[in-house]
């Protein structure tokens, strides 16, 4: 408001110029910037908030496109998933050889390796037997059997030749030689295009999309209600089919046909990517558009699968940690953003309201905070979670439902503190309403309260969330956040301790900074601290 | 300071703050008597200092006038309009005559608010309940800002800073300058001086009276400095637990004071000539002021008044006349003889 208010004054001469107001809130920032751990964290905070925001755009490995082949590799800097998960097989035929006696072992390091294997401590057997083994092959004491050697020699094959490919685009030509996108075409040509590809009459192609459209509605028809059977179960989806129509069914099977054809592409594409590749025609990674053997044109990245390189490692299902961690980021840091804006405004209600309005009004509303403050809030959350389903959605609503107490209290303190200043008289002297006091003169003034406290809220938010997504009632796969992540870790913590610190790491240096920020937030809103300037 | 004309008329009002059990029902166990039935009138131009110790209701009078707390019983009559059974619309369009000037220059003065949005206040205020002459415009209003900033002797560049960047007179100036923004015809200064520096102090005052023969202003000028009261006032009214003792003009007052409490009160205020200092008697009261949540019957200053008699403890001393303007509550002054 304040802003569109001011009128420019002209300076005509030194005598006639506009002085500038120092507000509280400037003078706070000068107070934050001489606070060196505060920025520190602000940076930090900054750096996690705009990974998070920028995620699509940084180059990850995304969700849909993990290898399950890499499971469970160990992070590294230097080497590539195809040389980390020859390492793993190694690993596990000297275990193997060692196990057979076919590895020889000292005595001392035998016992040793016993007792670890009593012991579960998997990764320092592995690692020991891994030394004796390559120790033993480069002297020439230990040869692969038959069986070990084919399947190194297969792995080190399918790391050459195993290749990843996404189609972006894909176009492909009508009668006339005229080039459409696959995706945006209608039922008709993609009808044709298919039986064309399969080589089979498009008669044939349009009843088996028929058939696969009544299916999935049926299937809808039973989920909805269990109790249907027979001749009504039939009537129902003939009465669902007449609702679909005609567009109805041509819009599903035109999804349908475009997934089709896709994949389609998608393999003929890895064909004749191996191909070429086999030729040494091509260089990876490609990215450009190429000419399938079927006449399309498909637009897509290929690269060598296992090239990739995990600075995090990978979980159980081959996805990229790191990737997870930040997708991970976004859902914390929105929890506890959306989780602390969604408290924050029935905080402020109903603590303005109770402290303003006083008497009866704050003498229920605070009962009824007293009430929620006895319930313990966690099994709230978890309630709320069961009852309503279990999304982020609910997550969020269910976070906002319990955490707005303590900010009503204090909104409500800050609130019957100010109400009794002479400002606020001053206000209702002019005849100002309630509801103009409240808004220009209450949360202004208790603003500064109000943001510091937010700012140590959002981690709490976020450990709060963790411990939900720890009970596995939080974020579900395949989102993850940084609480899942850590969940999901613990259970395989000796033999993959990197899926748990990682997480960790990244989750306790942004509660770190969100503090130290919070902290010197309110040191800076303090007008106390003002000779320090 | 002219005219005669009454325009403001406190009848029997009565401001009691109810003492509650604490419990959900919140039962009332008695009542702070802050304001125990006074009667006075305003007449137009004049300045109306109320002079008293703390806690003996000065404040709370002049914030039942203001309407800023309901009053128990009692009327107060702005204009022949009663205030406290005014509805919104009225109440609203008549207050806007009447504004406050308050003690403390650094609470009354919204801390997050730059001067040009606190003057500017009551006129955004008036101006969004349509209740100006007309709907003024933006500019209007900075101009209007700047014109008051000038006449309580501000720079008007300083319209865009925060109140923290002045001094307590400064300050002050702000919350008079906010007061005069919808040209009122009746200030009420609840103690304007007495958190400012005595050299300030006069700065504001003179200010003030400035400002008064300019705009004939009336003003109810509260202090507990008695040299404050008797440089602005023209009449006095000397209050004590909620009641007053003594109206007067100002010069009877300082020079013949009636009451038994104004003349302790009178004698506790140092005279600036050490030889006259060393040699005057002073009247020292005895006990503390009673607590204000018991009702009387009597005289309310029994308990330490030094001229008591047995039936001031159970009647109520009525105003009695004592002279030309000026009025004493007390039965020393009662010419009929009922004691």
């Amino acid at each position: 408001m304040k802003l569109f208010k001011k009128k420019k004054m002209v300076a005509t001469n030194e005598f006639n110029q506009t002085v500038e107001g120092t507000s509280l809130t400037k003078e706070a920032w000068k107070r934050l910037r001489k606070n060196k751990m505060a920025v520190v964290g602000m940076v930090v905070v900054i750096i996690y908030a705009l990974l998070a925001i920028f995620a699509d755009a940084l180059p990850l490995y995304p969700y849909d496109e993990a290898i399950t082949q890499h499971q469970n590799l160990r992070p590294s800097l230097t080497r590539s998933a195809g040389e980390l998960m020859l390492e793993q097989r190694l690993k596990n035929i000297y275990f193997q050889a060692w196990r057979n006696g076919e590895l020889a072992v000292s005595e001392e390091d035998d016992a040793r390796i016993r007792e670890w294997v009593q012991e579960s401590r998997t990764n320092a057997v592995w690692d020991l037997v891994y030394k004796y083994g390559e120790e033993a092959r480069a002297n020439g004491t230990f040869e692969f059997s038959r069986s070990a050697q084919r399947q190194i020699d297969r792995m080190l094959e399918d790391i050459e030749n195993d290749i990843q490919i996404t189609v972006n685009h894909l176009y492909a030509y009508d009668a006339d030689g005229e080039r459409y996108e696959v995706a945006n075409a209608d039922y008709q040509t993609l009808l044709n295009l298919y039986s064309t590809l399969l080589n089979v009459e498009p008669s044939l192609v349009e009843t088996t999309l028929r058939n696969e459209v009544r299916t999935s509605v049926s299937n809808q028809v039973r989920a909805n209600d269990e109790t249907l059977e027979g001749e009504d179960l039939e009537a129902a989806v003939e009465l669902e089919m007449d609702a679909l129509g005609e567009e109805g069914y041509q819009e599903r099977a035109t999804q349908n046909l475009v997934g089709y054809i896709m994949q389609l592409a998608r393999r003929e594409a890895e064909r004749d990517v191996s191909a070429q590749n086999s030729e040494g025609t091509i260089t990876f990674p490609y990215k450009g558009s190429f000419e399938l053997s079927s006449g399309m044109t498909a637009e897509i990245e290929a690269s060598k699968m296992h090239e990739r390189r995990y600075y995090l490692g990978t979980d159980y299902l081959g996805r990229d940690l790191l990737s997870r961690i930040i997708y991970g980021g976004q859902i914390s840091i929105a929890i506890g953003l959306v989780g602390t804006i969604a408290s924050f405004v029935i905080g402020i209600l109903v603590g303005s309201l109770a402290g303003y309005l006083g008497g009866r009004v704050d003498y229920y509303l605070m009962r009824f905070v007293d009430i929620m403050y006895g319930l313990p809030y966690m099994l709230l959350v978890i309630i709320c979670m069961a009852i309503f389903g279990r999304n982020i959605l609910n997550l969020f609503l269910a976070l906002a439902l319990v955490s707005w107490l303590t900010i009503a209290r204090m909104v409500r303190g800050q609130i019957m503190s100010l109400k009794n200043q002479e400002y606020v008289e001053a206000a209702r002297s002019m005849g100002a309403s309630t509801f103009h006091i409240i808004l220009r003169h209450m949360i202004p003034n208790s603003l500064s309260v109000i943001i510091v406290y937010s700012t140590i809220r959002i981690p709490a938010f976020i450990m709060q969330e963790s411990f939900l997504s720890f009970l596995g009632l939080g974020v579900q796969a395949p989102y993850a956040s940084w609480g899942s992540l850590i969940g999901d870790a613990v259970s395989s913590m000796t033999l993959y301790p990197y899926k748990l610190i990682a997480p960790s790491v990244v989750m306790v240096v942004f509660l770190f900074a969100m503090n130290f920020f919070g902290d010197g937030l309110r040191d800076a809103f303090d007008p106390q601290s003002k000779n320090q300037l | 300071m002219s005219g005669n004309s009454t325009i403001l008329e406190v009848k029997d009002l009565y401001q009691h703050f109810p003492i509650d059990n604490g419990g959900i029902f919140k039962k009332q166990i008695g009542a702070i008597r802050a304001v125990d039935g006074i009667s006075f009138t305003v007449k137009k131009g004049e300045t109306l200092g109320i002079v008293g110790e703390s806690g003996c209701g000065k404040s709370t009078t002049v914030r039942s006038i203001a309407q800023l707390y309901k009053p128990t019983s009692g009327e107060v009559l702005f204009h022949g309009v009663d205030l406290c059974k005014a509805d919104k619309k009225t109440l609203l369009k008549e207050r806007r005559n009447i504004q406050m000037i308050f003690q403390d220059p650094y609470a009354s003065l919204d801390p997050r608010m730059t001067v040009r949005t606190i003057i500017s206040e009551p006129l955004n205020i008036y101006n969004r309940r349509g209740l100006l002459d007309h709907k003024w415009t933006k500019d209007e209003i900075e101009d209007r800002v700047e014109e008051l900033m000038e006449k309580v002797g501000l720079n008007k560049l300083y319209k865009n800073r925060y109140p923290h960047e002045f001094s307590g007179g400064q300050r002050q100036r702000i919350g008079i300058a906010r007061a005069l923004a919808l040209n009122p015809e009746i200030i009420l200064a609840d103690e304007p001086v007495s958190a400012l520096d005595v050299s300030i102090q006069a700065q504001i005052l003179n200010l003030i009276i400035d400002l008064q023969k300019e705009m004939g202003i009336t003003f109810i000028f509260i202090a507990h400095d008695l040299g404050v009261i008797q440089h602005i006032s023209s009449r006095v009214i000397v209050m004590y637990l909620g009641k007053i003792m003594e109206i007067s003009t100002s010069e009877e007052l300082y020079k013949n004071p009636k009451h038994p409490y104004t003349e302790a009160l009178l004698s506790a205020a140092p005279v600036p000539d050490p030889k006259v200092e060393r040699n005057r008697k002073r009247i020292v009261l005895e006990g503390d002021v009673p607590s204000p949540d018991k009702e009387r019957h009597g005289c309310y200053f029994y308990d330490r008044c030094p001229h008591k008699m047995e039936f001031c403890s159970c009647n109520i001393p009525p105003m009695f006349k004592a002279g030309e303007n000026h009025e004493v509550a007390c039965w020393l002054y009662d010419k009929e003889g009922h004691n």
